[in-house]
C-alpha cells in the first residue's frame, strides 16, 4: 500500500468509529442536557443493542428470511425493531434506576445508573445463551452480494460493504436526530427544559414526556450503534458496552457536554486520535488509547468545557 | 364561587420540607382585573405562584381557576387552560432565538395560523422584537429580554397572566414603561395577576390587592380600601 492508501485507510476507520463514538455521546449529552445527570449504563444499552440485533438476525435466519425479495425488508426490520426495543428499554430504565433518585444528589443518580450497567451486563452473561462468551456477529450486506466479492476497492484500499452500511446509517440517523431537535416541537421542548427545566414546564411543556422521549432517542441511537459496532468487528460479547460507555462520555465532554453538535465531534476526534495514533506511533494500536484518553486529558485542563461548550454548565 | 372570579384560592396551606411556606391563604383574582399581591422578600410571594403552576405541594385547600378546580395539577395542565406566567428574572431560553422563544410561549398552541396570528400580535406590542427575531435571545440587552419574557408570555393568549416581580433587576425608566405595558394588557381584555415588591406602582394600576406576610395574608381588598388603610399607609408607604 502506498502512503495515500495508509492514509486513507486510517481516515476510513476513523470515520467508521467516529460514527459509532457520536451515536453514543449524542445519548450522554442529551441525558445531561436534559437531567443533568450521566448516564453509565447508556454504555449497556449499546450492548443489548448489539444482542437485540443478533436475536433478531437469528429469529430472522430461522423463517428464512434472511435472503431473497424479502431481504431488504428484514434488514429495515432488524434495524427498526432493535431500535423500538433498546428505546423503550431505555424509557424503563429511567424509570426504574434515574426517577426514583432524582431529588437526591447527583452522585445518587450516578451510582444507580453504574449498579444498572452492571446489572445489564451480568443478565446478558448468566441469560443469553453461552452468554459469557463472544459472538460472532453475521455481515449483513453478504447476502445481497452472495457469489460476488464481500469488498470492493478503492484506491488500493479493500473495504467491505458492510462499512458501507455503517457510515450511511450512521451518518443518516444523525442527520435525522439533529433535524429533530432542531425543527420539530418536541426538540424544541427538549432544549427548553435542557436550558431551564423549570421555564420550560410554565410555558406548558410535559417535561416527564420530554424526558421519556429524550431516552426513547438517546438509547435507540445506543441499541443501533451497538449493530454498528457488531458489524464493524464481527463479534460481540456482554460487556463490550463497559469501554464504550467510557469512550461515548469521554467524546460528549470532548465536544462540551450538554451540545449535540458537540457530541458528534467529539466522537469523531476521539476515533481519529485513536486511528492515527495506532498508524503512526511504533506498536500504536496497543497505545492508541492511552494516546485517545490522553487527549481528553488536556481537553480536561485546558478547555473543561470542551470544543462547543461556552462555560461549563451549559447546555443542549 | 361567582362567575366573575377567575382566580380563587380557597385556605391553601404548603410546606417546603418541614417548613409550612403558606398557611389558609385565601384571595381571588377578578375576572378582567388586575389583582396585585404584595409583600417583602421571603414573605411567600413565590410559592404562592408556584402552587397556583403546581410546582409546590398543596397540602390544604383548594385552587379553582375559571371554574375548574386546578389543585395540585401538573403545570402544563394549568398552561392549558389559560394560565400564562412572566416568570421573576424574566427566565427566557438564552440559546434559542427571539423567534424560538415567542413559539415557546405558545408551546401547547398546534393551529399554525392561530400562532402567526400571534406573532402579529406581539410584534405589534413590541416591534423591537421584529427587528431582532433572529437574534440569539441571551444576547438581547436587559429591556429587551423583559420585554421577550412579557411577549412570550401573551403568546399562549392566555385568560390570565401572572406578572412575578417584574419592577425586579429594571432601571426605573424601564420600571415605568413595563408597568405602563402590563396596564395596557389588562385593558385588552386580559386578566393580571400582579405579584410584586413595589407596592406603590403595583397599586396604581391595580384594582384589588393582597399583602402577603410570613405566608399569611394580612389584609386585602379594593386600591381605594387598601390606601386608606391605616396600617397599610404606616407600612408601605410611610
Amino acid at each position: 500500500m502506498g502512503t495515500e492508501a495508509v492514509i486513507i485507510q486510517i481516515l476510513l476507520n476513523g470515520f467508521m468509529l467516529g460514527v459509532q463514538y457520536a451515536l453514543i455521546a449524542v445519548g450522554f449529552t442529551l441525558f445531561f442536557g436534559v437531567l443533568d445527570i450521566i448516564n453509565f449504563s447508556h454504555g449497556d444499552v449499546f450492548m443489548l443493542g448489539a444482542f437485540v440485533g443478533l436475536t433478531l438476525i437469528n429469529l430472522f435466519t430461522k423463517l428464512g428470511w434472511m435472503g431473497g425479495g424479502i431481504y431488504p425488508l428484514t434488514l429495515f426490520m432488524i434495524f427498526f425493531f432493535c431500535m423500538l426495543i433498546t428505546g423503550f428499554l431505555g424509557i424503563l430504565f429511567e424509570r426504574f434506576a434515574v426517577k426514583p433518585v432524582s431529588e437526591s444528589p447527583p452522585l445518587m443518580s450516578l451510582l444507580a445508573t453504574l449498579g444498572l450497567a452492571i446489572a445489564i451486563r451480568e443478565a446478558v452473561r448468566l441469560f443469553y445463551p453461552m452468554g459469557s462468551e463472544s459472538k460472532r456477529f453475521p455481515e449483513l450486506l453478504a447476502p445481497i452480494f452472495a457469489g460476488t466479492s464481500k469488498a470492493f476497492e478503492i484506491k488500493g484500499v479493500l473495504l467491505r460493504y458492510d462499512t458501507l452500511l455503517i457510515f450511511g446509517i450512521g451518518v443518516a440517523v444523525i442527520i435525522v436526530v439533529s433535524l429533530y431537535i432542531n425543527k420539530t416541537m418536541i426538540g424544541l421542548g427538549i432544549r427548553a427544559v435542557a436550558q431551564d427545566s423549570e421555564a420550560a414546564m410554565m410555558m406548558g411543556v410535559n417535561r416527564d414526556m420530554v424526558v421519556d422521549v429524550t431516552f426513547f432517542i438517546g438509547s435507540a441511537l445506543a441499541g443501533l450503534t451497538g449493530i454498528l459496532n457488531g458489524l464493524f468487528y464481527n463479534t460481540v460479547i456482554f460487556d463490550m458496552g463497559a469501554m464504550a460507555a467510557v469512550i461515548g462520555f469521554s467524546a460528549a465532554v470532548i465536544g462540551g457536554l450538554g451540545n449535540i453538535y458537540g457530541a458528534i465531534i467529539g466522537g469523531f476526534v476521539f476515533a481519529l486520535t485513536q486511528a492515527f495514533s495506532a498508524a503512526f506511533i511504533p506498536r500504536g494500536s496497543e497505545y492508541m488509547d492511552v494516546v485517545a484518553f490522553g487527549v481528553l486529558i488536556i481537553f480536561l485542563v485546558f478547555k473543561p468545557s470542551g470544543i462547543l461548550g461556552e462555560k461549563m454548565h451549559e447546555r443542549v | 364561587m361567582s362567575e366573575d372570579i377567575l382566580l380563587e384560592l380557597s385556605n391553601v396551606t404548603t410546606v417546603y420540607g418541614r417548613n409550612k411556606m403558606l398557611l389558609d391563604v385565601s384571595l381571588q383574582v377578578p375576572n378582567g382585573k388586575c389583582a396585585c399581591l404584595l409583600g417583602s422578600n421571603g414573605s411567600g410571594k413565590s410559592t404562592l405562584i408556584k402552587a397556583v403552576m403546581g410546582l409546590v405541594k398543596i397540602v390544604e385547600g383548594t385552587i379553582r381557576f375559571d371554574g375548574k378546580d386546578i389543585t395540585g395539577q401538573r403545570t402544563y395542565r394549568a398552561v392549558r387552560k389559560g394560565i400564562s406566567i412572566v416568570p421573576e428574572g424574566k427566565r427566557i431560553f438564552p440559546k434559542m432565538t427571539v423567534l424560538e422563544n415567542l413559539r415557546m410561549g405558545a408551546f401547547t398552541e398546534k393551529k399554525q395560523n392561530e400562532i402567526q396570528n400571534r406573532f402579529e400580535q406581539v410584534f405589534e406590542h413590541f416591534p423591537r422584537l421584529k427587528d431582532r427575531s433572529h437574534q440569539i435571545a441571551g444576547t438581547l440587552s436587559g429591556g429587551e429580554q423583559s420585554m421577550l419574557a412579557i411577549g412570550r408570555g401573551l403568546m399562549s393568549d392566555p385568560k390570565m397572566i401572572i406578572f412575578d416581580e417584574p419592577s425586579l433587576g429594571l432601571a426605573p425608566v424601564l420600571v415605568q414603561q413595563t408597568f405602563e405595558i402590563i396596564h395596557r394588557i389588562n385593558e385588552s381584555g386580559v386578566t393580571i395577576f400582579l405579584v410584586e415588591q413595589n407596592a406603590h406602582l403595583s397599586l396604581s394600576i391595580s384594582d384589588v390587592g393582597y399583602f402577603l406576610q410570613k405566608g399569611k395574608i394580612i389584609a386585602g381588598g379594593t386600591t381605594e380600601e387598601l390606601k386608606a388603610s391605616d396600617f397599610i399607609q404606616a407600612a408601605y408607604f410611610g
